[in-house]
């Protein structure tokens, strides 16, 4: 079933985003959004009503910060909303190897190169980012025949597909969002590759496998630290982690926290801010 | 010769934590910019400030690339940090949830006069005392 968020469109005199963001924020919406002459506030939870903003804004108006206003609601279906970005999208040469292509765009391969069909919607990893891109390009580095492979926050699941394309025997791919699983499902389809890629909607500490030859995350910093240990124990011992999604400035930060479990940073490439690192257990 | 701008998008959106439902998906979804790009680089540069909403001008461009520029966040939020509380009252009138001194008002204008749009000083802290006594804050001097 698709997902519906509440929209809840409000004008004030005067309208001042700033004061009616300051009380609306008590409520457990998602985000605003502040337009010309209205301010919309979406949120998930159904339990809140044109009421409770009503209440909200009565004591704004007790207050005289506001004179008067209206509010209108709507409801939004979830739908991918990355659609008309996807239209633009073209064929990518990420590496001299991999290659990434949309669906609706044909593409002849030369006799090295791996082709990757990917239709993103609304999940991380379409190629573009360089995160994206350094991960991969340590992929080619890293992956020998018959690796056993995690992917974590597996997104598209692009970084699973590369590395069944470069050899790896088995891969398994999660992540917590509900997009990634079915996007990453289907991206697994398109590249054929679902007899070696297995995707699952979950948390890291569900993950029963261990033994890993080669973890690969590109999610962000606090997430990356926070799951050092746990990453650690899944990965055999002389296997090869590799963390991206980072920035230049949180390199120490990783650097420190990898290296006080005992592991050796062995490679580090940069593409503008972007960093990426490779740490041997 | 500098790109040609296609408009600007203004979002409150919690720190760390950007994704593609709403508003963030229709709201760029709509100008045609990759929202996950949108997503991947607004948590990194925010993952510092966790627990506090952040808004965002976003500019698009007629290529559909992007820039972005994050401001303070919320009066209400820096007030209740002030105060050190959870939630503002639900009777703000009757029932009062703490309080905040002339200083810690005088301080949030400061740091919030560039976008607050008001006259002086004065006249933002003006407007922070009526936000925290619209939470049920008491203002002491």
């Amino acid at each position: 079933m698709k997902k519906l968020y509440k929209e809840f469109l409000i004008t004030s005199e005067p309208l001042n985003a700033e004061i009616l963001s300051a009380v609306l924020w008590e409520l457990n919406i998602d985000g605003i959004s502040e337009e010309i002459n209205c301010i919309k506030v979406f949120t998930h939870d159904n339990n809140i009503t044109e009421e409770s903003i009503k209440n909200l804004l009565d004591e704004l108006r007790k207050n005289n910060l506001i004179h008067n206003y209206e509010i209108q609601e709507n409801i939004l279906y979830e739908k991918n909303w990355n659609e008309e970005w996807e239209k633009s999208r073209e064929v990518l040469h990420v590496t001299d190897r991999i290659v990434i292509k949309p669906t609706f765009k044909e593409y002849s391969p030369e006799e090295k190169e791996l082709i990757i069909t990917l239709d993103p919607k609304m999940s991380f990893g379409t190629g573009d980012h360089p995160t994206t891109k350094i991960c991969i390009n340590f992929l080619e580095n890293y992956i020998k025949q018959d690796s056993k492979v995690l992917d974590v926050g597996s997104g598209t699941a692009i970084l699973s597909i590369v590395a069944a394309k470069l050899g790896a025997s088995k891969v398994i791919a999660f992540d917590i969002d509900e997009w990634s699983l079915l996007n990453g499902a289907e991206n697994i389809r398109l590249n054929k590759v679902e007899n070696i890629v297995d995707i699952r909607m979950c948390e890291l500490k569900d993950i029963v496998e261990s033994e890993f030859d080669l973890i690969v995350a590109n999610i962000q910093r606090n997430v990356l630290t926070e799951l050092a240990d746990e990453l650690n124990n899944k990965l055999k011992s002389d296997g090869i982690i590799i963390l991206s999604g980072l920035l230049e400035s949180d390199r120490q930060v990783i650097n420190e926290k990898y290296s006080s479990l005992g592991m050796k940073e062995i490679d580090f490439l940069q593409i503008d801010e972007w960093i990426g690192a490779v740490f041997r257990k | 010769m500098a790109k040609k701008i296609d408009g600007y998008i203004k979002l409150q959106i919690p720190a760390g934590k950007a994704n593609p439902s709403p508003p963030v998906g229709p709201a760029l979804g709509q100008k045609g910019v990759n929202i996950m790009e949108f997503c991947k680089q607004f948590n990194a540069r925010t993952q510092d400030k966790e627990g506090l909403i952040i808004p965002v001008v976003i500019t698009v461009y007629s290529d559909k690339s992007f820039t972005f520029i994050t401001k303070t966040p919320p009066a209400a939020i820096l007030l209740k940090k002030a105060a050190k509380i959870e939630k503002g009252s639900a009777e703000p009138n009757k029932t009062k949830v703490g309080k905040v001194s002339k200083n810690q008002i005088k301080e949030i204008a400061q740091l919030k006069m560039p976008d607050l749009n008001a006259h002086d000083i004065e006249h933002a802290m003006s407007m922070v005392a009526g936000t925290a006594r619209s939470m049920g804050l008491s203002v002491e001097d």
